[in-house]
């Protein structure tokens, strides 16, 4: 152990920072040895010939050990890591890195998930030091690492470099308020603390005190409630997820799939009431006669079910799980409309392209529609079809909203007091009045009219959001603003429509989500939680809970209480779409680095991570209406169409032959995967359950819908500036 | 070098406000801060960029971003022109950038023609995919782009008849189905194989044939005989009993009803091509009348199948008749390979096709003619192309009406043909008194 890689940095250091040096540790100790120098090498001298000679042999030996840190001059030597002013981050973290590296092959996974936390808190505790210079040289050194699973944080971290950025930085705000969660198994624990309190002087107690003041670490055995840490399930995922978090690890520091972020909360999820609330026996009495009618109309042809029929299945099917009751969150009653539109809604859903659950190895071939926007100019933002699919709805950059008929007919507009078409009648309409980009459009449930005199059943209302604040509502009918609502005083990132169209959900800038309804200015709930932005909302199709994503996280809120009962981290990037399956069981959620993952919504975790899609985020999903496919599609110009039911485990069986199967499949693996594995890193790797992938010519696909028919209709803009 | 901000540039602020003297730590620590303000801002500004759903950054989203972190935003900046960078030296490797700046003249500007209305935003709508499978139209990436194997899983546990599907077949992944033919069908294929190269007993043949050309089952054994005709055809190109046979059995293949033969097509027609218009067909000692029967056997195989398949694959005709124009307007080819080209081309494409596609070359092609009714050796072979040509007339004059139009004196028709046709064909065509021949040689419009 030698001085010199300390004395350099400590001058370069004591230089750069302000007067008051004595903020940093370490370096006041050491200023006013130096110009006593001769006259202590003497005094030390003296005093131990003295003591000799009166045979205090104990004090003797005693200074002797304690003095003999000193060198030659009487400068004390640096020996503990803390001494090394701001490099004592570096060779702590050094230390660290070696023994992770060095460890045995089982803790690997685990202590490595250290690494990145306390990487953060050394640059973040070198800046409030006052060490900007090591700062920099520790972010620089270090931060190869993380640039695949924390590459904006990186960014934002990189230019933190002094006290009053730590105060102003969102991400060092995150950090220094909150403790960073991460589950250990206990003898990773153990094997982590004994080899730091042995290396206590090499930088063993920077880490300990790091990992005491900012991270919480959880003591679980393997197979607890991280089941995927199991030894066999690590083995089975051939190591290519080590550097993926963990459920329950990061930031918010909560039970895996809980929303309680109290670091004593018993790993107990609250009860989810996931089927659709049962219809109103009046309204059930009114569809009924309805598809009784239409059933005599048109008799469905031989081998299929008639409306009747199909109507009844569905409400005999025994539910999973329990439904809320039917004023949970009271809706208004229903009207011949929304009994015509269950009437539709049933046809369809009889006439579907069916996709069965059990499907042949390949999947089902679905057929995808592709829209595409020409002379865009990349001013698009935003698109939507509405859910009868006679509108495609478009939201520009320059602050206006223009709606197409989706087959090219004459847009219907009202103008008020006659029915009639003045103009000239076109298939588009732009509609203006936002005064910022517009970031979010939904239309309100509708449906092809189920027959020729049945009430209109189109979507009647087009929510928007915009820049400006401000969410908008425009009827479907004159194509004009109804209502402006405002609430969020920053950026409006999502709107959606609930499931029967009377509340909806903004998402906002603000890091607050709210629900409304249309008839009332104000918002009914808040969700308040969310670190940062939400960036996208959904509904759960029973009506009584809704899904926000932002921060890395997505959240599960119940409407009638306002407060959050599920929480799933995992997300390595910015989230970018989220979209709940329409049997309520699941919830899909994707984001800027291109992963998909479906958490399971009732035992709150996470089903499973598919990837393939390229870096540029994943704009759109949709579930098939068996909920058993997903449909992807974002900037990498491919539509992914992915098995969401084939899961990892599904294929090895059960019981004993469980083990036999993770090993052959571990062992089979083996010889390609150490080829493969530095080129993995670069390639994107494409998960098993891709069923298929459509590439279009150039245009990023900004929405992928299923219809109720199972059909896939899409839509972007091509990308002209690219040839 | 701390910071990426030049610690200088703060400096000449600095000094532009009247603040001379300036601690370098006082500026080291200002060119941080800016680097984090600015990083700020990116930081925003990415987040306007993402939920406008693109992957580049806009002056537009750092002007948002300014509005959300309450700075005044910069005016000025434009996403839709981009930005143009001036370059002027201030010394010797001292660049200087700047924008560049127009002045504008409001004069000019008010005088200006109003620029072009920009094309309105449309779309159009077209299938990605049908069935799980991308047709091949021009919107979609055609299937050599989108063949690349990264668009599929690999590695353990991904499925590989989705990849097969894909037409990915050649990474490593075989299909898993391999042909197995039964020993019946084996032993069968060797029979006929050998029956129909049997010479000396032509009843063997015949059996051979007929078997051929009733059996519903050999669907399984098509590709097999393909094979075998193609083999064959290209190692006995100088056994003139062969090649006749090959092309009998491809005959009595195509005219079995229960064969669904249309996907084989495409391969076996290179083998009769080459009986239609091969350089040297037979060795020396056949007479030249068994090879014209042979290419006219090839012509009238390909005649049918143009006919009979063209319906299922509609460029297969003109492919042919693209193939067999090409063989008889070059040069370098020997006149019986032009006179097969002929032979099926004029009657694979009707009278029309011949006004348009061989009465228009005639005049080119008596060049031809005349060398080899000058060359002893060749005019046997030249006769033969005028037979078959005079029969083309004949069936571009099919649907002709006769005129009863006064007909000019001889020697002028014999000049205009001639100036049409060129000298032999216009000589034959008048001796051969057709007035219909003359009429549709003189009214096809030449320059097409």
């Amino acid at each position: 152990m030698s001085n010199p890689p300390g004395a350099p940095s400590r001058s370069g250091s004591i230089a750069n920072g302000p007067p008051s040096a004595g903020v940093a540790p370490g370096a006041g100790n050491q200023l006013p040895s130096t110009p006593s120098t001769p006259s202590q090498q003497n005094l030390n001298q003296i005093v131990l010939e003295y003591l000799s000679k009166k045979g205090y042999s104990k004090t003797e030996s005693m200074l002797r050990r304690e003095s003999a840190f000193h060198d030659a001059e009487g400068r004390p030597l640096v020996r503990r890591a803390e001494d090394a002013g701001g490099k004592m981050y570096e060779r702590g973290y050094q230390l660290l890195l070696d023994h992770v590296s060095d460890v045995l092959e089982v803790y690997k996974p685990e202590l490595s998930r250290l690494l990145w936390p306390v990487f953060v808190h050394s640059v973040l505790s070198l800046a409030r030091s006052h060490y900007p210079k090591d700062s920099e040289t520790f972010f620089n050194k270090y931060n190869d690492r993380f640039t695949r699973e924390h590459q904006s944080e990186l960014g934002q971290l990189q230019t933190v470099t002094a006290p009053e950025h730590v105060e102003e930085s969102s991400i060092a705000k995150v950090y220094m308020s909150n403790k960073y969660r991460v589950t250990l198994t206990p003898m990773a624990y153990n094997v982590l603390v004994q080899f730091l309190e042995q290396k206590e002087e090499d930088g063993g107690s920077v880490i300990i005190a790091l990992l005491e003041q900012h991270l919480h670490i959880i003591k679980a055995e393997r197979g607890g409630p991280g089941a995927e840490r199991s030894l066999a399930a690590m083995l089975a995922r051939g190591g290519e997820e080590y550097d993926m978090p963990a459920e329950d690890e990061g930031i918010p520091g909560h039970n895996p799939g809980s929303a309680n972020v109290d670091p004593n909360a018993p790993n107990k999820l609250p009860k989810l009431l996931l089927a659709a609330p049962p219809l109103d026996p009046d309204a059930m009495e009114d569809i009924r006669a309805e598809l009784i009618e239409a059933d005599t109309r048109n008799p469905p042809r031989p081998g299929q079910s008639s409306l009747l029929e199909e109507f009844e299945q569905s409400i005999k099917q025994e539910p999973q799980d329990e439904a809320a009751s039917r004023d949970a969150v009271p809706l208004p009653p229903m009207m011949a409309r929304d009994i015509a539109m269950e009437v539709q809604n049933i046809r369809e859903h009889r006439d579907r392209f069916r996709i069965d659950p059990k499907s042949s190895g390949v999947g089902p071939g679905v057929s995808v529609c592709l829209y595409t926007f020409h002379n865009t100019h990349n001013s698009i933002s935003v698109m939507e079809f509405s859910p009868d699919l006679k509108f495609v709805a478009v939201g520009f950059q320059q602050s206006y909203i223009r709606v197409w008929t989706v087959d090219g007919s004459p847009l219907p507009i009202l103008t008020p007091g006659q029915v009639s078409a003045v103009t000239t009648p076109v298939n588009s309409k732009k509609l203006i009045g936002h005064s910022g980009p517009v970031y979010g459009l939904s239309f309100s449930p509708g449906t092809p009219k189920p027959s020729e005199d049945s009430p209109n059943t189109n979507s009647r209302y087009l929510l928007s959001s915009s820049a400006d604040g401000t969410i908008r509502l425009w009827g479907c009918d004159m194509w004009t603003c109804l209502v402006s609502y405002r609430g969020h005083d920053a950026p409006v990132w999502d709107v959606r429509w609930g499931p029967h169209g009377h509340y909806f959900l903004s998402c906002g800038h603000d890091k607050v989500a709210r629900i409304w309804t249309t008839d009332v200015i104000a918002p009914l709930r808040l969700f308040v939680g969310h670190e940062s932005d939400v960036d996208v909302g959904c509904f759960h199709p029973s009506g009584i809970y809704v899904f926000t994503g932002g921060d890395r996280t997505v959240r599960m809120w119940e409407i009638q209480r306002g407060n959050a009962v599920r929480m799933f981290t995992g997300h390595t990037g910015h989230i970018t779409a989220i979209e709940c399956s329409p049997n309520g069981q699941f919830l899909a959620s994707a984001d800027d680095q291109g992963n998909i993952i479906i958490w399971d919504l009732q035992p709150g975790n996470r089903m499973k991570r598919m990837r393939g899609h390229g870096k540029g985020g994943i704009w759109s999903l949709s579930w098939s209406a068996e909920s058993n496919v997903l449909v992807s599609s974002g900037a990498d110009s491919v539509i992914r169409v992915w098995d969401v039911l084939l899961t990892p485990s599904e294929k090895s069986g059960d019981g004993l032959t469980k083990v036999e199967n993770v090993v052959s499949a571990a062992g089979a693996t083996g010889a390609p995967q150490t080829g493969s594995q530095k080129k993995g890193k670069k390639d994107v790797v494409v998960t098993p359950d891709q069923i298929s992938a459509f590439k279009t010519k150039k245009t990023p696909v900004i929405k992928a819908m299923f219809t109720r028919s199972n059909l896939v209709v899409a839509g972007g803009a091509i990308n002209e500036l690219s040839h | 070098m701390s910071s990426l901000w030049n610690p200088d540039n703060v400096r000449d602020v600095a000094e532009s406000v009247g603040i001379s003297q300036m601690n370098k730590e006082v500026v080291d620590d200002l060119a941080r801060d800016i680097d984090f303000r600015v990083s700020q801002v990116i930081e925003e500004a990415l987040k306007f960029m993402r939920h406008a759903r693109r992957t580049t950054l806009h002056t537009d989203d750092i002007t948002q971003a300014l509005r959300v972190l309450d700075v005044e935003p910069l005016f000025g900046y434009d996403t839709t022109r981009p930005m143009r960078f001036g370059e002027a030296s201030i010394g010797p490797g001292q660049p200087l950038y700047y924008i560049e700046d127009e002045e504008v003249d409001f004069e000019k500007l008010i005088n200006a023609p109003l620029p072009k209305v920009p094309r309105d935003v449309s779309f159009t709508a077209h299938w990605l995919a049908v069935d799980g499978v991308q047709p091949s139209i021009p919107q979609n990436p055609s299937t050599h782009d989108s063949r690349n194997t990264d668009l599929l899983p690999k590695g353990p546990g991904a499925n590989p008849s989705l990849s097969a599907l894909a037409g990915n077949d050649s990474v490593a992944i075989k299909p898993l189905v391999k042909h197995v033919l039964s020993s019946e069908l084996q032993l069968y294929f060797e029979r006929i194989t050998t029956a129909v190269l049997d010479e000396t007993n032509e009843e063997y043949r015949n059996a051979a044939y007929n078997s051929l050309h009733t059996d519903p089952g050999l669907h399984q054994l098509v590709p097999y005989f393909v094979h075998f005709v193609n083999e064959k055809v290209t190692h006995s190109i100088k056994e003139l009993f062969v090649l006749r046979q090959m092309l009998c059995l491809l005959e009595a293949i195509l005219r079995n009803q229960s064969l669904f033969i249309e996907p084989y097509i495409a391969s076996f027609i290179p083998s009769i091509i080459t009986c239609l218009t091969g350089k040297h067909l037979g060795n020396s000692s056949d007479s030249p009348s068994a090879v014209y029967s042979l290419r006219e056997l090839a012509a009238s195989l390909i005649v049918s199948i143009s006919q009979r398949h063209g319906k299922s694959s509609h460029t297969l005709k003109p492919r042919l008749a693209r193939t067999l124009l090409k063989t008889f307007l070059d040069p370098t080819k020997p006149l019986p390979s032009h006179y097969g080209a002929l032979f099926a081309l004029q009657r694979m494409v009707g009278p029309a096709g011949v006004r348009t596609l061989i009465i228009p070359n005639l005049r080119l092609y008596d060049a031809i003619l005349r060398e080899g009714m000058a060359d002893d050796v060749k005019r046997a072979d030249a006769e033969q192309v005028i037979s078959v040509l005079m029969a083309a007339l004949m069936v571009g004059a099919s649907d002709v009406v006769e005129g009863a139009n006064g007909v000019a004196s001889e020697p002028e028709l014999r000049t205009r043909l001639v100036d049409k046709v060129g000298e032999v064909m216009g000589t034959k065509v008048v001796d051969s008194g057709n007035m219909k021949l003359v009429k549709v040689v003189l009214h096809t419009n030449i320059d097409i």
